[in-house]
């Protein structure tokens, strides 16, 4: 169902939202894979996938209510925008479109058919399936969490604040130590830095029988096996087991997370998502039908490197 | 470095504990040694005033320091690892969306998308009673292939029921009225990704499945399975098909009638295994139109324009859900989420029209319905709620804000619904301490 519920921060076991934001009034549409609080300017952003939209709410908004600004139109080139970041520094709004293939920004007012301001697309960039979007206006970089099938460039993508065209990461994480794999949304603590990623699975995604509505050339299906029955979830298995990485700003390449938050409250969870509460030190995952929050003070230091002595 | 290792059943079984109604507060609670106490310490007595949440975490303290969990090796010195959440949410009960009726044998099929079910329960069940309704078969389990799944149906002849998989296994799964419990599915047919409703074509032996995303209307053998492809689908521009959920094949009347959210977008491949396509001739950007109910002839394939439609303020239509036609009285019952109310129109209905009836109120308990089910036989209107852990049971004409005759329960009254399923994001708040979950 599309809507966004609102908990308040100390909800716990089975209870309703304290507001919901529903209808056909606000424009909201499934897949909402990505979602930002803006505290300067107290707004919400989403983006709306099957519209085509980038949407901006009064943070306040309850009920049947139609967004502020709503980014769309053929100036836009949006497609199936899928996850957003904003940068109130900055004024910037971002989004990430898998069917674009790039990372789109927009003045943080724009509203209507409006063009982007800059777009980071093109083979070079290494961007395909994006599903993460944060951006960092200290540190003055993008962060990406984009996926490829064949295993390769699977990982996250810091590029430039600034940077604009088919360019080259500064950074990239992954490959086969960092485990990273089948992964939804990255947030970034802006006090130190630190880059936390959401991951469902360790498993890679699954190529799926259908591009779009068309049976897939020469798909065969895989061999059946319980574990891949659906891949968007946890299978259950440890070893297959989902996680929230944490990162510290500078790093890069094929490095393991310098620290983890992993086991059966994950798997709950199935840790698609994460967001992050650094005035008390909480780490919210959700996933599939619930969230949970963590208590880690010292996920909000500077990391040390791995073996490293913890300050 | 403070490091909490607990076996996973222990965890699993601390989740559930913090689901459960809040335990007695324990002035005792479990401590570490390092540095970092004073700062937990601190955190803890301002914010987890919740007592299951300090349960939770008393326990994790207590169990012993040990290995042994498969991946606990990994990765190599980070901080952090096996660690509990100070608080949980999350809805343990299932919850209704799709419904299916067969009046003939008195059964009715309830999709349960929250716990990956289908729940099956006697036409007569349900009543007044605050106790959850006891189902006369289910199917539940990781053998089932079940996700999150919406549209359900129902073939009588054939002695099965079929729901398709919305997200989390791209699938419909057939099972019959002798399966119980987890078992696999007779059969099964790979959909493309956000399929929503299905539909049976008896004569045709064919069935009708919407996808969300694609904007089409894909049918298909009744026996398809595996990745048999679509014998045809509607999809394209003029095919007015925005968002679409519900459908029904009117085989009467050889027709597709079909419930339209009103988001459109030309989507393009976006997984990671399709091709980057950028040759799209003219873009069209992404457009919200009003929701609507939409005519296609039963034999259309291709970008082809709707007979008819129903659109327009008089309607009401708002978010449309689930329907049902009644051939018998020439109406079509819509689950009309964003106004929880169920709007019925004639069939032959076209353009802005105002329905024939309206269920509405705070006494009809309709709350966020997903789907509706109408029973000519015994002259019954059935609706399925997503804010609700029920289904109410009208007398068919019903209309207004009145009482339902009966009410299934899948949770105990009052029971809260979490009101999300499958997230992928949140955010914090900061200004109103608060957590926002989209779908």
């Amino acid at each position: 169902m599309p809507r966004i519920s609102v908990f308040a921060r100390l909800a716990n076991g089975i209870v309703a939202p304290k507001r919901v934001i529903e209808g056909q009034a606000t424009n909201l549409s499934r897949t909402m894979h990505g979602i930002a609080y803006d505290a300067v300017h107290d707004e919400i952003v989403i983006p709306v996938a099957l519209g085509g939209a980038v949407l901006v709410f009064k943070a306040d908004a309850s009920g049947e209510v139609p967004p502020l600004r709503a980014i769309q139109g053929t100036r836009t080139r949006l497609v199936r925008p899928h996850t957003v970041a904003v940068d109130p520094v900055n004024n910037e709004i971002l989004t990430a479109d898998p069917s674009m293939r790039a990372v789109v920004v927009f003045d943080r007012t724009a509203n209507g058919n409006v063009a982007p301001k800059r777009v980071i697309s093109g083979p070079r960039t290494g961007l395909l399936d994006i599903v993460g979007l944060d951006v960092d206006p200290i540190r003055n970089v993008i962060v990406a969490a984009s996926r490829k099938g064949n295993g390769e460039k699977v990982g996250i993508f810091v590029f430039d604040r600034l940077a604009n065209g088919d360019v080259e990461p500064k950074q990239f994480i992954g490959g086969p130590n960092s485990k990273l794999a089948h992964f939804r949304q990255v947030t970034i603590d802006p006090v130190t830095g630190n880059i936390f990623l959401a991951q469902q699975n360790t498993r890679m995604k699954q190529m799926e029988a259908y591009v779009l509505d068309k049976p897939r050339e020469g798909f065969k299906p895989k061999e059946k096996d319980k574990d891949d029955e659906d891949d968007d979830s946890d299978s259950g298995r440890l070893d297959q087991m989902g996680f929230i990485a944490v990162y510290a700003p500078d790093d890069n390449g094929d490095i393991p997370p310098r620290a983890i938050i992993k086991g059966p409250g994950i798997r709950l969870a199935g840790a698609a998502g994460v967001a992050l509460n650094p005035k008390k030190k909480e780490i919210i995952t959700v996933g599939g039908n619930g969230f949970q929050t963590f208590l880690l003070p010292e996920f909000f230091r500077a990391l040390k490197k791995p073996g490293a002595t913890q300050e | 470095m403070r490091r909490i290792v607990i076996p996973a059943l222990a965890a699993l079984a601390l989740l559930l504990a913090a689901s459960a109604p809040s335990p007695q507060a324990s002035a005792a609670r479990g401590r570490g040694e390092s540095a970092d106490d004073t700062a937990l310490e601190a955190l803890l007595a301002s914010d987890c005033v919740d007592e299951a949440a300090m349960e939770l975490q008393q326990a994790a303290g207590r169990l012993p320091q040990e290995g042994g969990v498969a991946s606990d090796e990994w990765p190599p010195h980070a901080i952090g690892g096996v660690i509990p959440p100070i608080r949980s949410v999350s809805d343990l009960f299932p919850t209704f969306d799709g419904i299916a009726l067969d009046s003939e044998n008195g059964r009715v099929i309830f999709s349960d998308e929250n716990r990956h079910s289908l729940l099956v329960y006697d036409r007569t069940a349900g009543g007044s009673s605050n106790e959850p309704t006891e189902p006369v078969q289910w199917v539940f389990g990781p053998k089932t292939q079940m996700g999150f799944v919406a549209g359900v149906e129902v073939d009588p002849p054939h002695r099965e029921f079929y729901t398709v998989n919305n997200d989390g296994g791209d699938r419909m799964v057939v099972f019959t009225y002798d399966d119980h419990g987890n078992v696999q599915p007779r059969r099964t047919l790979i959909l493309p990704h956000q399929s929503w409703d299905v539909s049976l074509a008896p004569k045709r032996d064919e069935i009708a499945v919407t996808v969300q995303q694609s904007n089409a209307i894909s049918f298909f053998k009744r026996t398809a399975r595996g990745t048999d492809a679509p014998i045809r689908t509607i999809r394209g521009l003029a095919t007015e098909l925005e968002d679409p959920h519900g459908v029904f094949f009117d085989e009467a009347h050889n027709e597709l009638i079909t419930a339209n959210h009103g988001n459109w977008t030309q989507i393009r491949p976006y997984t990671p295994y399709d091709p980057i396509v950028t040759d799209v001739g003219e873009y069209k950007s992404g457009a919200f139109h009003p929701s609507s109910i939409t005519f296609h002839a039963g034999d259309a394939n291709g970008d082809v324009p709707p007979l008819r439609r129903i659109e327009g303020d008089l309607t009401g239509l708002n978010w449309p859900m689930g329907i049902d036609v009644d051939l018998t009285h020439d109406e079509i019952a819509v689950a009309n989420y964003g106004d929880s109310a169920v709007r019925v129109f004639r069939r032959g209905d076209r353009g802005n029209v105002q329905p024939v009836r309206v269920l509405r109120g705070a006494l009809t308990q309709i709350v966020g319905p997903i789907s509706v089910a109408i029973d000519v036989k015994n002259d019954e209107l059935w609706v399925a709620n997503y804010g609700d852990h029920t289904a109410v049971v009208f007398p068919r004409t019903a209309s207004g804000n009145v009482r339902p005759k009966r009410i299934i329960r899948n949770a105990p009254k009052d029971t809260p619904t979490c009101g999300f399923t499958n997230a992928s994001a949140a955010a914090y708040d900061s200004k109103r301490d608060e957590i926002l979950v989209p779908n």
